[in-house]
């Protein structure tokens, strides 16, 4: 009995870490795989990059306009409003859109638009059998459908990220013009704030998202298991695992910026 | 059944009945005494009652084997899908592998090939422990396999043509004409030549199956495994999928290993059959010895009767 309820709340626990441990072996399989020769994933990567083009912008575009315009537009702008301060909105937009809202909403989109194709598409595979026949035919699973869909994202999403981010601020103008202010210090204080810094960290935090989504996408998708229901179970399972993956990431990494470069939280 | 479960179940010190023992006070095990080499399984301790009919008879069937099972357990989290399994494929002959559903039939094929491992045990291809294999070496085994999945796992990407090339292109310098031409004529035999270009989801479930024998047939295998050929086929398509079977096996020689549970298929193509439950092998001999066998679970099961020792559970 004792033993049946230690069981209940320790087995899933037990199984997460073991699976995470999985994702980490997956990953430096992944990443061994890509770099020896031979390259056979050129054609596969193309796909897969032109696929996830096609199935995010749209949702991308509306997501961050809305998000930029509706969340730290409006909101924040209300509350400089109050202070006579709705010039400094643009400065506030380099640390809201371009460090933490442009790469969360891409990573939310990616992960939840092609992260979630991706444990579809792998997880019918596995169903069929299709990867196990692959692999009976000498084709590494590894090298010719993980590694290509773990680079198409890691670009995908570095790419998305600045479109997002353009567009957020799109979304910040659009608030500057719902509170009548002028837009000159809109750009002059969202310019005087950013920096380079600010900008490559944006984008080296969205491909790491990029590549946890891949793998943990792939994970999900190659080990489905029990039918038609066990890939609707990988793919939900996936996106939660991307999200908590997501967002404890982006804790570290922000942390560690801003330790690293100090220089960035002065608001100038 | 019941009973015995209770008390031996449960691990406790009573000393199981040793199956052998238990068919020889029926009256004698089959083909005991009749001149073929015999090996027998070793005792596993308390789990016994679940064996009764498990002789572990193994009978000779004069040739290699070209794929063998030692002592075999492979468990899936609590699920103990084989357990201590004894099996040997022989060479040059059509095995058949009949089983219940749901008894690891499929979990077989997959430790042959390398796809899955087994926890304990060994599996040994032509004489070499796939388990012990290096990533190279397991690449360069599989070579000698064809494999028909259970339900063809054709590749969704392709079309018919390109699913049947596949190996070819992968594991052969041939040009695209010799191509084109082993391919059609694979194809052809089994009646798809007019499906080539169709994708695998615009075709019926005996059709992609069709296609995956085709498929595995192509590179003219050493040892060809079919999963379950017959299930969703018409008894018409059974019996052509049965004869060309033994056509290309006469044609080309080698291990064939199919999996069923269609006892009428059994009938027809098997040389050699081993009867799978509960992860061991009930007996295993050429087809003829098994159809004679005095083993009631055997006999149950190859007639496809309902009386008998294997229940619904
Ligand atoms: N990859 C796997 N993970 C967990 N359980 C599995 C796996 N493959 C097979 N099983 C289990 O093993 C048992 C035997 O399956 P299978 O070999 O497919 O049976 P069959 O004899 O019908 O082919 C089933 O209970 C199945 O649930
Ligand atoms: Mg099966």
């Amino acid at each position: 009995m004792v033993q049946s309820a230690a069981d209940r709340v320790f087995l899933p626990t037990k199984n997460l870490l073991e699976q995470v441990g999985d994702m980490m072996i997956l990953t430096g399989k992944t990443l061994v795989s890509a770099l020896r020769p031979p390259y056979p994933y050129g054609t596969e990567f193309v796909q897969q990059f032109l696929f996830m083009l096609r199935l995010c912008w749209l949702p991308l575009t509306i997501s961050t306009i809305a998000f930029g315009y509706g969340a730290p537009g409006l909101q924040a702008g209300n509350f400089l409003v109050l202070f006579g301060a709705i010039d400094r909105l643009g400065g506030f937009f380099v640390l809201a859109s371009i460090r933490e809202f442009a790469p969360f909403v891409t990573a939310i989109i990616l992960a939840g638009v092609g992260g979630t194709a991706i444990t579809a598409d792998l997880g019918a595979r596995k169903i069929r059998e299709e990867l196990d026949a692959l692999q009976v035919l000498g084709v590494d699973p590894i090298k010719n459908l993980v590694v290509p869909r773990f680079l198409a994202l890691m670009v995908v999403t570095g790419l998305f990220n600045i479109y997002a981010l353009i567009f957020g601020i799109f979304g910040g103008v659009l608030a500057t013009l719902t509170f009548d202010a002028p837009l000159g210090p809109f750009f002059a204080t969202l310019l005087n704030n950013a920096s380079t810094t600010d900008l490559w960290g944006s984008v080296v935090k969205t491909t790491l998202f990029g590549a946890i989504i891949a793998i943990v996408s792939c994970y999900k998708g190659m080990t489905a298991s029990g039918g038609a229901e066990g890939v609707g179970r990988a793919v939900n399972q996936g996106v939660v695992i991307e999200f908590l993956g997501i967002f404890a990431f982006n804790y570290v990494f922000t942390q560690t910026l801003l330790a690293t470069h100090p220089e960035i939280s002065v608001i100038k | 059944m019941e009973e015995r479960r209770g008390d031996g179940g449960a691990g406790g010190p009573d000393r199981p009945l040793d199956p052998r023992e238990w068919e020889e006070s029926r009256g004698g095990r089959p083909g005991a005494g009749a001149g073929p080499r015999m090996t027998a399984e070793p005792e596993r301790g308390a789990e016994d009652h679940e064996y009764h009919w498990h002789t572990g008879a193994k009978r000779e069937h004069g040739a290699e084997d070209a794929v063998e099972f030692i002592d075999v357990v492979k468990a899936f989290g609590r699920n103990r899908v084989l357990n201590g399994l004894n099996l040997g494929l022989p060479d040059g002959q059509i095995s058949m592998i009949l089983g219940p559903s749901g008894t690891g039939k499929s979990v077989c094929i997959k430790h042959m090939v390398g796809l899955l491992y087994p926890d304990e045990g060994d599996v040994l291809v032509h004489g070499q422990s796939v388990p012990a294999m290096a990533d190279d070496e397991l690449f360069e085994m599989r070579k000698k396999f064809g494999v028909l999945f259970q339900d063809g796992a054709l590749f969704g990407s392709m079309n018919v043509f390109d699913n049947v090339a596949f190996p070819l292109r992968q594991h052969t310098d041939k040009g695209e004409d010799e191509i084109r031409e082993i391919v059609m004529r694979r194809l052809t035999e089994v009646g798809l030549a007019a499906a080539a270009e169709k994708m695998p989801n615009e075709l019926s479930g005996g059709m992609r199956k069709r296609a995956g024998f085709a498929r595995a047939l192509v590179l003219d295998p050493g040892i060809v495994l079919f999963d379950e050929p017959d299930s969703g086929l018409d008894p018409v398509r059974t019996a052509l999928l049965c004869e060309l079977i033994q056509e290309v096996h006469e044609e080309n020689g080698g291990a064939y290993c199919v999996i069923t549970h269609d006892i009428m298929s059994a009938r027809r193509v098997a040389d050699y059959i081993a009867i799978l439950w509960k992860g061991r092998i009930v007996e295993s001999g050429p087809a003829r010895d098994l159809f004679n066998s005095d083993n009631q679970f055997v006999r149950q099961f190859l007639s496809g009767e309902a009386q008998g020792p294997l229940g619904m559970e």
